[in-house]
């Protein structure tokens, strides 16, 4: 994954999410978490989903892998398509076939997203015998195979072992051998180094780097950390609001922002050149999803706002091969530099 | 395990001890002088009177009557009761007598208790569970005398579905009444926290976890939500299983049911200073046993408090 970074991906496209709008219903009205959301993922590729917490980024796989809450959400409309089945529209039990069989996921707290009272072998065994219909014990040695792929030393002894006998690290790697026990075609990670330390984190991401390119499989890393997208990913869906604001490959997308978020964002990376100095970062806070400014949702802290800003909600805009921006002051590449 | 056992047990003795002696310093300290209350407005011989008192060393100081009832009780030998009653038999009829009711009402609480409990849990916000959360709040604050005495007048006297008292009849019919009062009236706290604690896990992240592997519904419900929501309930168990007994001395003496409740009643109004003790040693041994299940198998359901 570290090795190509161009974002130039050929492999099939795997999962396709077009127009995805989800609403909450809350008590003071509906709330608009995800409004018209579009990205792919192609076999091999890594695409990072970046955004801070409220973005929408979560709610937007949530919705489409049919694990949110419904009611209080709902799905208005848009599309997933599953090598060309949408997801959406499919019944639960349909669904069932393919989200956690083709498509499986992981999720940030591995101390919590595990059943506790359930050994670890047996949570990923569950996946052989829901999916496969293997007998328990084949199921059982199946588990233990996983847990030796994502590297747990002694893992047919450690098979009988509960959740919370593992560390962070080791059960977020549990996590993943549960996710990738039946061999997915996309697997959906959902900030899963966020609740790891740092040296952790670099390992869980190299390990779902080199099963990836085993498998050819498709990632979609959920992720609110720039550094991580830069480790890895090969494209970046940027979300602000709910909004999708800019897509492009990573490498041209860290390189050259177009979306003043975006550059905000990279503006705000730590790094050595800025030692010494005061770290910069985008003035005010995101947007209470109940009270989403007019027009463009980031008019209010972006540095080159103008009135027309307020207007109307910016389109996703080509402005370049293979890149897409939401601004109506930056068109095109060539409009960034003039303005 | 045997370890854990073994040291429970022996955290017991201690406790026992002071649990007796306190109980014993209880019934000494009670107004009245047992052989006249016994003899009511009889007038007793002066002779009768001292043989008796000193059968049951009713003169000797308080730490020497506690020492040799406790002596009694451990070496099994029982002796009788005031009134001439042998106790060992007492307690060979009276036992069977407690057992039925209490586990018949156990039976009528944990059926109603984990049916609407888990029901409501998963059917959350349906009509069972508004329904249900309006009766266990009117049930939960009912006195059990009321009730008790209500559904004798109601359903024993006036409809004649039950007997009234006594248990002539035999098991289950004597006893359905009663332990149905007690069932009813016990199942209303455990429904709701089984409820509350469904609703808490349902939200849990490793129920998403189990969604998002593509699990069935009832397998969401059945393997990963019910396990984690049934912990604080096992806790419950205990708890409530230990307040039965004190439970049995109001229902066995208002629907005259000869059991260990009501051996007790008698034995307090009349001092009986050793068969109160036996009756509590019987009662703190069962809830040491029945705490000790409760805790073992509490480490059964969830590893996390295992080998503690």
């Amino acid at each position: 994954m570290t090795a190509h970074k161009s974002g130039h991906k050929t492999g099939e496209v795997l999962l396709k999410v077009e127009d995805l709008t989800v609403e909450f219903d809350t008590p003071r009205g509906p709330v608009r978490a995800v409004d018209g959301v579009s990205w792919q993922v192609r076999a091999g590729e890594t695409l990072a989903i970046l955004g801070e917490s409220g973005s929408g980024k979560s709610v937007s796989t949530q919705a489409l892998t049919g694990i949110l809450e419904m009611p209080p959400g709902r799905i208005l409309k848009g599309t997933a398509e599953y090598r060309g089945a949408d997801l959406i529209q499919m019944t639960t039990k349909e669904r069932r076939r393919i989200v956690g069989d083709r498509i499986t996921m992981v999720f940030q707290d591995s101390l919590s997203a595990l059943n506790p009272v359930q050994s670890v072998g047996t949570q990923i065994a569950e996946c052989y015998r829901v999916h496969r219909g293997m007998s328990k014990r084949d199921a059982l040695k199946k588990a233990a195979e996983m847990l030796d792929q994502v590297r747990i030393p002694a893992a047919a002894k450690r098979v009988n072992d509960y959740p919370h006998e593992f560390s962070g690290g080791m059960r977020q790697r549990v996590m993943l051998a549960m996710a990738l026990a039946l061999d997915p075609d996309v697997l959906i990670a959902d900030e899963p180094t966020t609740a790891l330390d740092v040296t952790v984190q670099a390992q869980i991401l190299e390990l779902i780097a080199e099963l990836q390119a085993e498998r050819q499989m498709g990632v979609v890393l959920i992720t609110h950390d720039l550094g991580v997208v830069s480790d890895v990913a090969d494209n970046v869906v940027v979300m602000y609001a709910g909004h999708v604001v800019e897509r492009a490959a990573t490498a041209e997308a860290l390189e050259y922002p177009v979306h003043p978020y975006t550059e905000g964002l990279l503006g705000s990376m730590p790094s050595a050149d800025l030692k010494g100095q005061e770290l910069p970062t985008i003035p005010g806070t995101p947007p209470s999803l109940l009270a989403i400014p007019s027009g463009c949702a980031f008019r209010p802290r972006c540095p080159i706002a103008i009135d027309d800003c307020a207007a109307e909600v910016p389109p996703l805009l080509t402005v370049g091969p293979g890149r897409d921006a939401a601004c109506i002051r930056r068109t095109s590449i060539a409009a960034k530099e003039a303005v | 395990m045997i370890r854990f056992v073994l040291r429970r047990v022996l955290a017991a003795i201690p406790i026992g001890l002071v649990v007796t002696l306190g109980v014993y310093a209880l019934v000494f300290a009670m107004p009245g002088d047992p052989l006249r209350e016994l003899a009511g407005d009889k007038p007793i011989p002066a002779a009768v009177l001292a043989a008796k008192r000193a059968q049951f060393h009713l003169d000797d100081p308080f730490i020497v009557q506690y020492l040799l009832s406790m002596k009694d009780i451990l070496t099994g030998h029982f002796g009788t009761t005031f009134a001439g009653a042998d106790i060992a038999d007492q307690l060979r009829l009276r036992i069977p007598v407690t057992l039925k009711l209490t586990l018949l009402a156990n039976a009528f609480q944990w059926t109603l208790g984990l049916f609407f409990g888990i029901y409501a849990g998963f059917k959350r916000n349906g009509w069972v569970d508004r329904s249900l959360l309006l009766t266990t709040l009117v049930l939960l604050a009912v006195p059990g005398l009321v009730a008790y005495f209500a559904a004798q007048y109601l359903f024993g006297v006036e409809l004649k579905w039950f007997p009234v008292s006594g248990v002539l009849e035999g098991f289950p019919r004597s006893y359905l009444l009663p332990a149905l009062v007690i069932g009813v009236l016990g199942f209303a706290g455990l429904a709701r926290l089984l409820r509350t604690s469904i609703v808490e896990t349902v939200n849990a992240d490793f129920v998403k976890t189990a969604r998002a592997k593509g699990l069935g519904e009832q397998r969401v419900l059945w393997r990963h939500i019910l396990p984690n929501a049934l912990l604080p309930v096992i806790t419950f168990i205990g708890l409530d299983l230990a307040g039965m007994f004190g439970g049995a001395i109001i229902t066995e003496s208002i629907f005259n049911l000869p059991g260990l409740g009501q051996f007790m009643f008698q034995a307090i109004k009349l001092k009986e200073g050793g068969v109160v003790v036996l009756l509590s040693t019987l009662a703190f041994i069962s809830f040491i046993v029945i705490n000790l299940l409760v805790d073992v198998l509490y480490g059964v359901v969830d590893p996390r408090v295992r080998n503690v």
